[in-house]
């Protein structure tokens, strides 16, 4: 008789496990007890791929649930550096990325893999480390903080670090072109010496890693405030203004004649959501209340306005 | 030291309030990973007869094959399953990849050379006889199979155990192929890896107690099972 | 009715040969009895009986129609037998699931079964362990669990294989007690294989000496332990007194033999010139002392060379010109006072001398 029961429990077990498996969702407990998170027809996924530093400050976990309301899609976000972000969109496993890197993004469009391109944020870089700043950048340009940091580090290795990105992301490629502006050939950057760390992680993690090393690290600097207040960092802010640290964040579609993708029309949809005045004002006033200043700047309203910003078409006008 | 303790007592909150994201991530870990295994069970134990019961040529090099893959690294299997079904791979087009489902795919793959090669070892522990006389008390050949299946019952229920234990503890193959979108395929895995390297410690202190506490229920089922013997 | 025959049966294990050209008729309803040493090939050929095996050579005949290697007819054929092995195997279930399976396996109705199961583990006074694990079962409770697996799926034949040969005295009893219900009860024709030669004996309808692989004679107990055809079998059933002779004299059956330097008389159809075997038991040697008489028609005097206790008897070697082996109470030793080195009578009649051929 016991012997009957078990056998009967475990059918039904494995007959509901199959079953869920057919509905492809989650057995039991369903997704929707937080407002935030309303499921919708679980058919239509609409993938995108973030840059990381996006993603570490939590804008995305603020314009999910809205993008997902106003499209009725589900919409599933990878956490990727642009890296591995414009891979993705070259498989075709996304549906649009959202990144950061102007020379790997021209490339992507350029190859044929991206198109209906908008900026819609930009925010700066800055360098970031210890409080007692043994390499002395404090208020030097970025180029400058650069020379000093590889100088004191080829000297004092075990004080002086820099924590790099490493993953080809959009930071990373910014990191590459000011070693390059600085005078130094990258490849000898790499190999120099234990004080250049390759941290290999997103934004968020290599900003813990760097404040555990006590190293001088380039980081956005809505990412770095976030962190700063949320994880009580101790390194500081030592070089901000500079032109080059300039930092454009844009989406860009995947291109469905190139790559195997089906949702173009929602990827349109969300690059236009993302340009349109409503939103562009909740970027904008993103993180005021908490950081006391916003972390991001919408382009909409023009204020970008130096050298790299893009031009008026590439933020305003809508995709077709 | 007060930060981790903090940290502590913040989980044990967390976990016993029922927090709805500590919640639905371990309900997903779970059905993920109990489905992997009863479907590689469901292959494995009739695939695993077939080989014991039959003699073959090279019949030792497939069990020594089998074996060999027992501790595949899982990044290795996550890295074949993410380039198989990519939607630029020759699987493309079911668009499995970042979804639950090619999770359990990939599972199911990695544990099979462990539960395949625990199963074959748990009817080879059965005395031959057994077979024999089930086949002279008027058995057919598949009900012999079946007695000595049975016979055998407590060794392939520690393969399943086994096999769920690898399953629920791995980080690779989830993350590469699930993605760890959040309310989609996050796991406990996937999730404490990513909220430790972000600095979120509190998720991830309450996910590791749980996952540890199933880590504990599963040894523990498993002893029990092995002293029936 | 024959329901199972043999012909030119012959089985090979990694090459060497292990069944000889066997040929072997099992009549419905009958107890055979297959005896012979260990390694003799009994087990074997039970097996290929209970189409367990297929034999390397020669056919196999059940109720007639012979045997193919048709795995539908085979396993048809075998779930009409039953066979209880030498160290029976049960499964990790109760009792009675344990008993019950063949008849699960036979897809037999629920009730059917119940009842079935029930009436055999009466039968083996097993009643009360139903419920039990039968792995926690003494040796010989295991047995009487195969027993009752075997008997409950009413064979129509029934093999044993050494039943009782890993059992303690008590078991043994138990289960001979069982086997002889079987029989009384004449259920199944049984075939069972041993080297204990009183069960054999005892039970048995027609016994069969399989040594070295080939079947030395099948014939009645009294055939096989009174009157063995050949030297091999009168050794091994215990006629121990195997004397090499010459038929020198014949008068009507009665023959005189010529056996090194003395003469003994029998009972033969055999002519004078006949070289032969004289095969006298050592129960039908009796002992005198040198002045009494006796009936018996063989008296040969001699000295005592060896005297032994076995058991409750006393066995009693002499030389008369050829060794003679006899078996008496150890009253009769004691009445006797016998001695190694003394003189001493033994006689037998010649009825109790079996004469067989001998090839020189």
């Amino acid at each position: 008789m016991k012997r009957k029961i078990l056998k009967l429990f475990s059918t039904i077990i494995a007959v509901m496990v199959l079953l869920s498996l057919l509905i492809g969702c989650k057995p039991a407990t369903p997704t929707t007890s937080v407002p935030q998170y309303p499921v919708h027809s679980p058919e239509t996924r609409f993938k995108i791929a973030t840059t990381t530093s996006l993603y570490d400050t939590g804008l995305w976990y603020y314009l999910e649930p809205m993008f997902e309301k106003y499209a009725d899609v589900e919409m599933d976000i990878i956490y990727a550096g642009t890296g591995i972000a414009l891979e993705y969109g070259k498989r075709g496993d996304v549906d649009a990325v959202v990144v950061h890197d102007p020379v790997a993004e021209t490339q992507f469009i350029a190859d044929g893999y991206g198109i209906n391109q908008r900026y819609f944020a930009y925010n700066f870089f800055l360098i970031a480390g210890p409080p007692a700043d043994p390499a002395g950048i404090k208020g030097l340009t970025a180029t400058e903080a650069f020379k000093k940091i590889y100088e004191a580090g080829m000297s004092n290795p075990d004080t002086v670090k820099f924590i790099s990105r490493g993953d080809n992301s959009g930071t990373h490629s910014k990191e590459k072109l000011i070693w390059s502006k600085a005078g130094y050939n990258y490849a000898d950057i790499e190999k120099s010496g234990k004080w250049y760390v390759e941290a290999g992680q997103g934004m968020g993690p290599t900003l813990m890693q760097a404040n555990q090393q006590q190293a001088y690290v380039l980081a956005d600097i809505s990412t770095f405030l976030a962190y700063s207040r949320n994880n009580n960092l101790t390194i500081v802010s030592l070089v901000e203004q500079d032109p080059i640290f300039l930092n454009v964040y844009d989406a860009i579609a995947v291109n469905p004649d190139t790559v195997k993708v089906q949702h173009l029309d929602i990827a349109n949809k969300f690059i236009n959501w993302l340009i349109s005045p409503e939103i562009q004002n909740v970027i904008g006033t993103y993180g005021k209340a908490e950081y006391g200043r916003s972390l991001f700047f919408p382009l909409s309203d023009g204020s970008c306005n130096i050298e790299g910003c893009p031009s008026p078409d590439k933020y305003s006008t809508q995709v077709p | 030291m007060t930060a981790i303790w903090q940290g502590f007592l913040k989980a044990i909150e967390l976990i016993v309030s029922l927090n709805h994201e500590v919640l639905e991530i371990t309900v997903r870990t779970l059905a993920i990973s109990i489905s992997s295994t009863v479907i590689a069970g469901l292959i494995c134990l009739p695939l695993g007869s077939l080989i014991h019961f039959n003699n073959f040529r090279g019949k030792r090099t497939v069990i020594n094959l089998i074996q060999t893959f027992y501790s595949v690294p899982t990044v290795a299997v996550g890295l074949i399953v993410f380039l198989l079904f990519s939607r630029s791979g020759p699987l493309g087009f079911f668009e499995l990849l970042f979804t639950p489902q090619v999770m359990v795919i990939g599972q199911v793959i990695l544990i099979s050379p462990i539960m395949l090669g625990l199963v074959i070892a748990a009817l080879k522990g059965v005395d031959r006889a057994a077979y024999e006389t089930a086949i002279a008390t008027g058995a057919s050949e598949f009900q012999a199979t079946t007695t000595v299946i049975r016979e055998a019952r407590y060794s392939i229920y520690s393969a399943m155990i086994m096999g769920f234990g690898r399953a629920i503890s791995e980080v690779g193959l989830a993350l590469m192929v699930g993605g760890n979108i959040r309310g989609y395929t996050r796991v406990m895995t996937t999730a404490i890896s990513l909220e430790t390297s972000k600095g979120d410690i509190v998720l991830s202190i309450a996910l590791g107690i749980i996952l540890i506490s199933i880590a504990l229920i599963i040894n523990f089922s498993l002893s029990r099972l092995q002293q029936r013997y | 009715m024959v329901l199972v025959e043999t012909s030119g049966l012959r089985h090979e294990y990694n090459g060497r040969p292990v069944l000889i050209d066997v040929h072997l008729k099992i009549n419905s309803g009958e107890v055979f009895a297959l005896i012979g040493p260990t390694g003799a090939g009994k087990t074997t050929l039970l097996r290929l009986l209970d189409l367990l095996d297929t034999p390397t050579s020669g056919s196999i005949y059940f109720a007639g129609a012979e045997v193919t290697r048709s795995h539908h007819q085979r396993t048809e054929i075998r779930r009409r037998m039953s066979f209880v092995q030498q160290r029976p195997i049960v499964f990790s279930l109760s009792v009675y699931d344990n008993v019950a399976c063949g008849l699960k396996w036979r897809k037999q109705e629920r009730e059917e079964v119940h009842r079935k199961v029930n009436d055999a583990l009466e039968l083996v006074n097993l009643a009360q362990y139903r419920e039990r694990n039968a792995k926690n079962l003494s040796g010989g409770e295991t047995q009487r669990v195969a027993i009752a697996r075997a008997l409950v799926t009413e064979p129509e034949l029934l093999f044993l294989d050494e039943p009782t040969a890993n059992l303690d005295p008590v078991s043994t009893a138990k289960v001979e007690e069982v086997l002889a219900h079987v029989i009384r009860e004449r259920k199944a024709t049984i075939v069972m294989a041993t080297h204990n030669m009183s069960q054999g004996q005892r039970i048995a309808d027609r016994i069969g000496v399989l040594m070295g692989g080939k079947i030395l004679q099948i014939g009645s107990p009294n055939d096989i332990f009174c009157l063995p055809t050949n030297t091999e079998v009168a050794e091994f059933v215990g006629v121990e007194n195997i004397l090499r002779g010459t038929i020198i004299d014949k008068d009507d059956n009665l023959v005189t033999i010529q056996v090194n330097s003395n003469t003994l008389q029998a009972i033969s159809d055999y002519d004078i010139g006949e070289a032969v075997y004289a095969l006298i038991r050592p129960e039908d040697i009796t002992f005198t002392l040198a002045k009494d008489r006796t009936s018996a028609r063989n008296v040969f005097k001699g000295r005592i060379t060896k005297i032994s206790l076995v058991g409750p008897l006393v066995r009693i070697e002499v030389d008369c010109g050829f060794p003679l082996l006899g078996v008496i109470t150890k009253r009769s030793a004691e009445e006797l006072d016998l001695k190694v080195g003394g003189r001493i009578r033994a006689s037998s009649k010649a009825t109790a001398v079996h004469v067989i051929k001998r090839w020189p």
